[in-house]
């Protein structure tokens, strides 16, 4: 995400219109990061503990916080497009 | 009273004393109640300690009882009851009366009917009496009930007059015969034949004289008392009336003519007596009486006493019928008399004769001592006069040369003033002159200096237009200077705007122009429409502006493609063909996003901010959230150009205003 850095110009703290999106990419990802690897966490925590090392439990971990911050993600951004029509 | 008092006191104390004694011994109660008590006391013979209360309430008993002897005997000792004994005592007479009177009438009765009447006969005769006594009595106090008393009560007015004429008697003892006397004559006035006219001569005459003898009376009353007396006694022997008669026409004379008049009278009278002592010559002169003299000179009161003493005398030798023996010596006395009266007058005259010369030199002397008087105070009157008269004439100069003083120099006043006034008409006169002198001129200067005066005045108002002139072009001086001025103020903003580095507030620079323009609506109208924050933080210059719409744009486009209730795989899948599409050149035709991009930055390019500002504008939905704030950017530029546009546009009217 290279593309993702705010205009040096903007001094505002409130986020400039054109970034609005981006920020919220942002946001997005860094919650899927931080899900995933919480369900990673205890997927492999169950594996060891439960099934005797297997993989599924700490893939499912994965999945099942991936599936979580996108969910998450969706309904901000439809959040912020409902936002938009009646706002303006 | 106080007894009474303290027997009801007694009766009350004792009561309940008795009931208890009477709950103990009922004897005691039978003998409260009567004499059945007593005898049931009597009887009995009660102990000793019954007498020692009951000698008190026997005593209260006893009053009331009608048999309270019995009782007393019987108590004996005490003393209480011997002090009701004496009250007893008033008791008992009443019976003795009431004993007497019934028996009494009875047998008196029958003597008493006339007893009574003569009783009633007798008050009745006393009542009548003392009431008519008191009538009389009162009548001859008050007048009214004496008016009353005469009229109504029969013999009340003999009573009542009887006894006022008993007190007149005793309040005039001289006036005893009078009264009856006046009486009678009254009488024997109205009765009288004898006056009037009368077929008697002698009558008629005596008749004449007592008419005027009536008028005489009251003289001869005033005179004296004594011819009255003494001239009845002399008529003795006839009857009451005669002397009257005669003595009335004695009483008018005073003089001698009287006594002759008298002695025919009296001749006439007694020849009726002594006719047959007449017809004997020789003893004539013996009988006749002794006439009672009269003096001419009765006024002289020594000569009527002893006028009085001859006449008792004569009347005296009269009554005697010793007329010879005394008659000489009468005669002489009587002589003697008139003789003595004719002396008196003698002594009488010389003496008034002397009065009168005395008198008469008196009054000379006066006479003459009046005229030396009056003489005298003439003479004084004459020199006080003359001296007063000097007097008023040397007053008279005095005050005539004072006023002549006082004239002349009240003269020389006037002509002093009269000299002062002449003199101040004069000054006045000159003065008048001099004011008259001096308004001439006056007039000539004004009139001189008016016409001076009308050219400066056109001078003063060219002057003054020439004022106006140079103030006008004041005026236009100032207003082009002002134009200037915002010129100035106008490129200067204008300049800090046009600096391409980056942006800087321009608010000195418009604060300045507001300052300039102050009173210009337009430019204040103007400046008004700015954003503030746009001379605040200053502008974007164009190339910002194009570099920002650059990364916008980039934005926009990645949006570009999404749909209307986007979620993450959408977004995802627009960013990603976003990457694949075509770039358009120019000014595309199209309402897409892309073409609407391409028409704006060719627009920047040209340099037309509003118009790319317009296309901008046309967006929707996500990419017209993303431009938001470059077009305000945008917004603002156009905003203060325009703004700045108006301002230059004033000032070129004002200065084309001021031309």
């Amino acid at each position: 995400m290279p593309e993702t850095t705010p205009a040096p110009s903007s001094t505002v703290s409130r986020p400039v219109s054109e970034a609005l999106l981006n920020e919220k990419w942002d946001r997005c990802v860094s919650n899927m990061l931080i899900k995933s690897s919480l369900g990673l966490g205890f997927g492999v925590v169950f594996s060891v503990l439960l099934f005797r090392r297997r993989a599924w439990p700490a893939f499912a971990g994965v999945g099942f916080g991936a599936g979580r911050a996108y969910e998450e993600c969706n309904w901000s951004l439809k959040q912020a497009s409902r936002d938009l029509k009646t706002k303006p | 009273m106080l007894r009474n008092s303290l027997r009801s006191v007694r009766a009350v104390s004792s009561r309940p004393i008795r009931a208890a004694a009477a709950r103990q011994w009922q004897p005691a109660i039978a003998r409260s109640n009567g004499a059945t008590a007593r005898r049931c006391f009597a009887d009995e013979k009660k102990p000793p300690i019954d007498d020692s209360k009951l000698p008190k309430i026997p005593a209260t008993e006893t009053n009331t009882a009608a048999a309270s002897e019995p009782v007393v005997s019987k108590v004996d000792a005490d003393i209480i009851s011997s002090t009701i004994d004496a009250k007893d005592v008033p008791q008992a007479p009443p019976a003795p009366r009431s004993v007497r009177v019934p028996p009494g009438p009875l047998p008196v009765k029958k003597k008493g009917f006339f007893r009574r009447l003569r009783n009633y006969v007798l008050t009745l005769t006393l009542l009548g009496a003392i009431t008519f006594g008191g009538g009389v009595w009162y009548s001859r106090i008050n007048d009214n009930f004496h008016d009353f008393f005469t009229e109504y009560v029969p013999f009340g007015e003999q009573a009542v007059l009887y006894f006022e004429e008993a007190e007149f008697r005793k309040r005039y003892p001289g006036t005893v015969g009078n009264g009856p006397r006046s009486k009678d004559t009254s009488a024997q006035v109205k009765i009288s034949p004898q006056s009037g006219a009368s077929w008697r001569v002698a009558d008629s005459t005596e008749s004449s004289g007592r008419q005027s003898s009536a008028m005489g009376d009251v003289v001869a009353s005033k005179k004296t008392a004594a011819d009255k007396k003494s001239t009845p006694v002399t008529r003795a022997k006839p009857s009451p009336e005669s002397p009257k008669a005669e003595k009335t026409p004695i009483a008018p004379s005073t003089s001698e003519s009287t006594v002759t008049e008298k002695k025919p009278t009296s001749q006439k009278t007694k020849p009726g007596f002594k006719a047959p002592e007449v017809d004997e010559p020789s003893r004539f002169p013996p009988p006749t009486p002794i006439d009672p003299i009269k003096v001419k000179d009765a006024e002289e009161p020594v000569i009527q006493e002893l006028v009085k003493m001859l006449n008792d005398i004569i009347t005296v030798v009269n009554a005697d019928n010793a007329d010879e023996r005394f008659s000489s010596t009468i005669y002489k006395a009587k002589t003697k008399l008139s003789q003595v009266g004719s002396q008196i007058r003698d002594i009488k005259a010389t003496a008034e004769q002397k009065a009168a010369a005395e008198v008469e030199s008196k009054v000379q002397e006066f006479e003459t001592a009046a005229n030396e008087l009056v003489t005298r105070v003439e003479k004084i009157m004459a020199s006080q006069e003359s001296q007063w008269r000097g007097e008023f004439e040397e007053e008279m100069k005095r005050i005539q040369t004072a006023y002549d003083s006082r004239l002349q120099t009240e003269i020389e006043q006037q002509k002093h003033v009269n000299e002062a006034k002449l003199k101040n008409q004069l000054l006045e006169q000159a003065v008048e002159l001099k004011r008259q002198f001096l308004s001439d001129v006056q007039n000539q200067v004004e009139v001189e200096r008016n016409g001076r005066l009308g050219k400066l005045d056109q001078l003063s108002s060219a002057i003054k237009e020439l004022e106006q002139l140079t103030t006008g072009w004041n005026d236009v001086v100032d207003l082009n200077l002002r134009t200037q001025q915002l010129h100035v103020a106008v490129e200067a903003v204008r300049a800090s705007l046009d600096d391409e580095e980056h942006p800087r507030p321009f608010v000195r620079e418009l604060v300045a122009l507001k300052e300039i323009a102050a009173e210009d609506s337009v430019v204040n109208a103007a400046i008004a429409s700015i954003n503030p924050s746009a001379y605040q933080r200053g502008i974007a210059t164009p190339s910002q502006l194009i570099d920002r719409f650059r990364r916008v744009a980039s934005e926009v486009r990645k949006a570009s493609l999404l749909p209307e209730d986007a979620g993450v795989a959408s977004h995802a899948s627009s960013w990603v063909l976003s990457k694949v599409m075509f770039k358009k050149q120019g000014l595309a035709a199209g309402d897409d996003v892309e073409s609407i991009l391409t028409r704006t930055q060719t627009y920047l390019e040209e340099g037309n901010l509003d118009a790319a500002a317009r296309e901008m504008n046309g967006l929707q939905g996500w990419a017209k959230t993303l431009s938001r704030d470059w077009l305000g950017e945008v917004r603002k530029a156009l905003e203060v150009q325009q703004a700045l546009e108006v301002i230059a546009t004033q000032a070129r009217l004002q200065s084309l205003q001021v031309e």
